[in-house]
C-alpha cells in the first residue's frame, strides 16, 4: 500500500510538472544583450541642458543647431530572424519581459538581456519603437513592471490622454537663443486591429539585417545598435525645421505633444513603414 | 470502514481543483433596466448594447463615481468635477483635480453618454469603458493608477457586497470598475426640461421671448447644435481664443489631421444654464459672452468652420435676439436632472 501510495504521488507529481513546463527539447539557454548606443553620426550623444558647454551639438539639414536634455524610448516586439526566415520571438506579447524603456540618462537601460535564446544562426533582429496597438492600453493590471518602468516619476513615459505609453519623448533645445523643443510620439488609435476607427499609429516595426550572420551557440553575444538622433531633423523620410508658435504647424514645442506633427518625427526615427523600415537605427557592431 | 488513501487523495485533488466552484454566489435578482430612450434622441452607441445597465451595477458605478479613494491621496473623485446641480460638469474654466492642479480643458457635462459617438472634447474616446482609466491616471486629474484603487476598495468591508450584487461574485477587478462606471452613466438622461414639454406638447408653452429665441436658433445655431441632443456631434473650429497649452491641438491632437486644429465636439446645449464658464477651456464667463464673441467675429483659421467663413467668420445677431437666444437655451434646463426639483 506504501508504495503505491507513493507512485500516486510520484505520478501526480510528474504530471503537475509537465503541465507547468513549457520547455521544448532545445535545451540551450543563451543570453544575446541588445546595446544601444544613442549618436549624432557616429559620436555617443552627452545631454546637457541650455547653459551646458559639454552637451552634444547636432547641426540639421536645415541649418538649425540642437542639443538633447532627454532622450527616451520604448523597444518592443523584439524578434531574432534566422536564416530560414523564421522568426524567434522574444516575449512578444508581454511587456514586462519583452519590453523596456531605452533611456540615455541611465547607461544600465542602454543594454538590454534576452534570455534563454535558442542555438541558432541569425540573420537579421526586428524590434519595435514604441508598442504595437494591440498592447498599447494602459493596464497595470497585465503588466505591473512594464506600466511601473513608464510610469516613474523620473521617465514619465505615460501618454495618459491617449491612454497608452509614450514612444519616445526628447527634450532638448534649439536655435541660437535656446529655444525649448520638446517632442513627444505615442498612438492614438482607436478600434480595431488593422481597421482604425480614428488616430494615428506612431509604431514602427524596426528591421536591421545583421553584417555577418549571429552565430548562437554558447557564449553571450552583444548586438550593438546604433540611435542616430541626427535623423531626427534630417531623416530619410522628411526634412524638418523646427519652430515655435502657436500655429497649427509650429513643431517645437506647442502641437508636438499632439498627433498633428508627431508623424513627421516619427516616420524620421522609425522609418516610414514601407521602403524605410529602419530609420534612426543601425547595426553598428556584433560581438561574440 | 478503512479508507483507501489513493482514492482518498485523488479525491481531495478533486475537492481542491473544484473549491472554487462550490462556493455559491448569494442569488440576487439583478434585472438589466430598460434606459427610456427620449423621443427624437439618436441611436445609442454600440458599447451599451455590450454593456447593459443593471440595478446594481448601477448602483455600484454611483458609488465608485463618488469615491475619492479614485485619488491619490483620497481627495477627489470623479463627482469632484462633475457635479450634478452642474449637470455634471463644474464651473471652473479648467477642471481643477488633485492638490489643485489645473487640467487643460474645462470639464465635460456628462449627461445623455448612451447616445454619444465621441468622448472628450477631442473625441480621443469612442465607448466609456475605455475611458475611466484616463482621469483615474491624469497627473492632473486623480493622479492614481487602477492596482492602486483596487487595492483601496479591498480594504472597505462594503465592496464585497456590491460587486457581488453586481457582478456575481466579490472580485473587484479593472475591467468591472470600468464597466459599472459606464452603466451608471448611461442612466444620467436628461430630456425633461421645458422645451421637451412644450415640444411634445405636455401642456406648456414657450413664452414670447423664448419662442423668438426658438426661431432665431433654429436659423442662426442649429446647422450644428443639430438634432434633440442639441450638438451633431462633429468637430469643428469656431474660431475660439486658443488655448496655448502644448497638450492641446483640438481634434488633431488625435488625428494628426491639419483640417482638425484645434476643432472640438460642438457641445450639447442641454442644460447648458448650468454649466457656466464656457468653451474648451472656459474663455467665456456667460452665455452672452458667447453670443456677443460670435457676433463680433471669430479668429480667423485655415480650418475654420465654413459655415462661419461664408457668413464673414461671424453670426450676426442683435441685442434683443442675443436675450431671445438665451431665454430659449434656459428652456433647455432639466431641474429634475440636475436635482434641485424631485419627481
Amino acid at each position: 500500500m506504501k508504495h503505491l501510495k507513493q507512485s500516486v504521488l510520484l505520478a501526480l507529481s510528474v504530471l503537475t510538472l509537465a503541465a507547468c513546463s513549457k520547455d521544448d527539447s532545445n535545451a540551450v539557454s543563451n543570453t544575446v544583450t541588445l546595446q544601444f548606443n544613442n549618436t549624432y553620426k557616429d559620436q555617443t550623444i552627452v545631454l546637457g541642458d541650455a547653459q551646458s558647454t559639454a552637451a552634444t551639438v547636432l547641426t540639421s539639414q536645415a541649418g538649425q543647431t540642437h542639443r538633447f536634455s532627454e532622450i527616451k524610448y520604448v523597444v518592443s516586439n523584439i524578434r531574432l530572424v534566422r536564416e530560414d526566415g523564421t522568426e524567434t520571438p522574444y516575449n512578444i506579447n508581454n511587456l514586462d519581459n519583452g519590453a523596456t524603456v531605452i533611456d540615455h540618462s541611465k547607461p544600465e537601460s542602454l543594454r538590454y538581456a534576452l534570455r534563454d535564446i535558442p542555438s541558432n544562426r541569425y540573420q537579421k533582429i526586428k524590434f519595435g519603437l514604441g508598442v504595437k496597438s494591440e498592447l498599447n492600453t494602459i493596464d497595470q493590471v497585465r503588466f505591473p513592471n512594464f506600466y511601473a518602468a513608464a510610469g516613474a516619476n523620473d521617465t514619465e513615459m505615460m501618454w495618459e490622454w491617449g491612454a497608452g505609453y509614450r514612444f519616445t519623448k526628447l527634450e532638448g533645445f534649439y536655435g541660437a537663443d535656446n529655444k525649448e523643443m520638446s517632442i513627444h510620439t505615442g498612438s492614438t488609435v482607436q478600434g480595431p486591429e488593422g481597421n482604425y476607427t480614428q488616430g494615428v499609429d506612431a509604431y514602427r516595426d524596426i528591421t536591421l539585417t545583421f553584417p555577418t550572420t549571429l552565430n548562437v551557440a554558447s557564449g553571450s553575444p552583444t548586438i550593438f545598435i546604433r540611435a542616430d538622433f541626427d535623423k531626427l531633423l534630417s531623416g530619410n523620410a522628411n526634412t524638418i525645421t523646427l519652430s515655435t508658435g502657436t500655429g497649427g504647424t509650429d513643431n517645437a514645442t506647442p502641437n508636438i505633444h499632439t498627433a498633428l506633427e508627431m508623424v513627421r518625427f516619427v516616420d524620421n526615427l522609425g522609418g516610414n513603414g514601407e521602403a524605410d523600415n529602419s530609420g534612426m537605427f543601425s547595426i553598428q557592431s556584433i560581438v561574440e | 470502514m478503512k479508507i483507501n488513501p489513493v482514492i482518498f487523495l485523488i479525491g481531495l485533488f478533486l475537492i481542491v481543483a473544484c473549491e472554487k466552484a462550490e462556493i455559491e454566489a448569494p442569488v440576487v435578482d439583478n434585472p438589466v433596466l430598460s434606459l427610456s430612450i427620449p423621443s427624437g434622441f439618436p441611436a445609442m452607441n454600440s458599447a451599451v448594447q455590450a454593456n447593459l445597465p443593471t440595478k446594481y451595477g448601477v448602483a455600484l458605478g454611483e458609488r465608485l463615481f463618488q469615491d475619492k479613494r479614485f485619488s491619490g491621496n483620497n481627495t477627489v473623485s470623479c463627482s469632484s468635477c462633475h457635479i450634478q446641480s452642474s449637470a455634471f460638469a463644474d464651473h471652473e474654466a479648467q477642471a481643477i483635480g488633485i492638490n489643485g492642479r489645473v487640467g487643460i480643458r474645462n470639464t465635460p457635462p456628462i449627461q445623455n453618454m448612451a447616445f454619444m459617438k465621441f468622448y472628450n472634447w477631442d473625441g480621443s474616446k469612442l465607448n466609456l469603458e475605455s475611458q475611466a482609466i484616463v482621469p483615474i491616471i491624469t497627473h492632473e486629474e486623480l493622479n492614481s493608477s487602477i492596482l492602486e484603487v483596487i487595492g483601496k476598495l479591498q480594504n472597505d468591508p462594503s465592496y464585497p457586497l456590491l460587486f457581488t450584487n453586481a457582478f456575481g461574485d466579490p472580485s473587484i477587478t479593472a475591467d468591472r470598475i470600468y464597466r459599472s462606471l459606464a452603466q451608471y452613466q448611461y442612466t444620467l438622461i436628461s430630456a425633461n426640461s421645458k422645451y421637451d414639454r412644450v415640444r411634445l406638447h405636455q401642456n406648456e408653452v414657450f413664452t414670447e421671448s423664448e419662442s423668438r429665441g426658438y426661431t432665431i436658433f433654429q436659423l442662426k445655431c442649429k446647422s450644428c447644435h443639430d438634432t434633440e441632443l442639441f450638438t451633431d456631434q462633429s468637430f469643428r473650429n469656431v474660431g475660439f481664443p486658443l488655448n496655448i497649452s502644448t497638450q492641446e491641438a483640438g481634434r488633431a491632437r488625435v488625428t494628426g489631421i491639419a483640417a482638425d486644429y484645434m476643432s472640438f465636439r460642438v457641445p450639447s446645449l442641454r442644460n447648458i444654464a448650468y454649466t457656466a464658464p464656457y468653451g474648451s477651456f472656459g474663455q467665456f464667463a456667460t452665455l452672452m459672452d458667447v453670443l456677443d464673441y460670435f457676433d463680433n467675429g471669430v479668429l480667423e483659421a485655415e480650418n475654420l468652420d465654413p459655415i462661419l467663413k461664408a457668413n464673414n467668420n461671424r453670426i450676426p445677431l442683435t441685442q434683443q435676439e442675443k436675450l431671445d437666444i438665451i431665454a430659449f437655451m434656459k428652456t433647455l434646463s432639466d431641474s429634475t436632472f440636475v436635482g434641485t426639483t424631485k419627481l
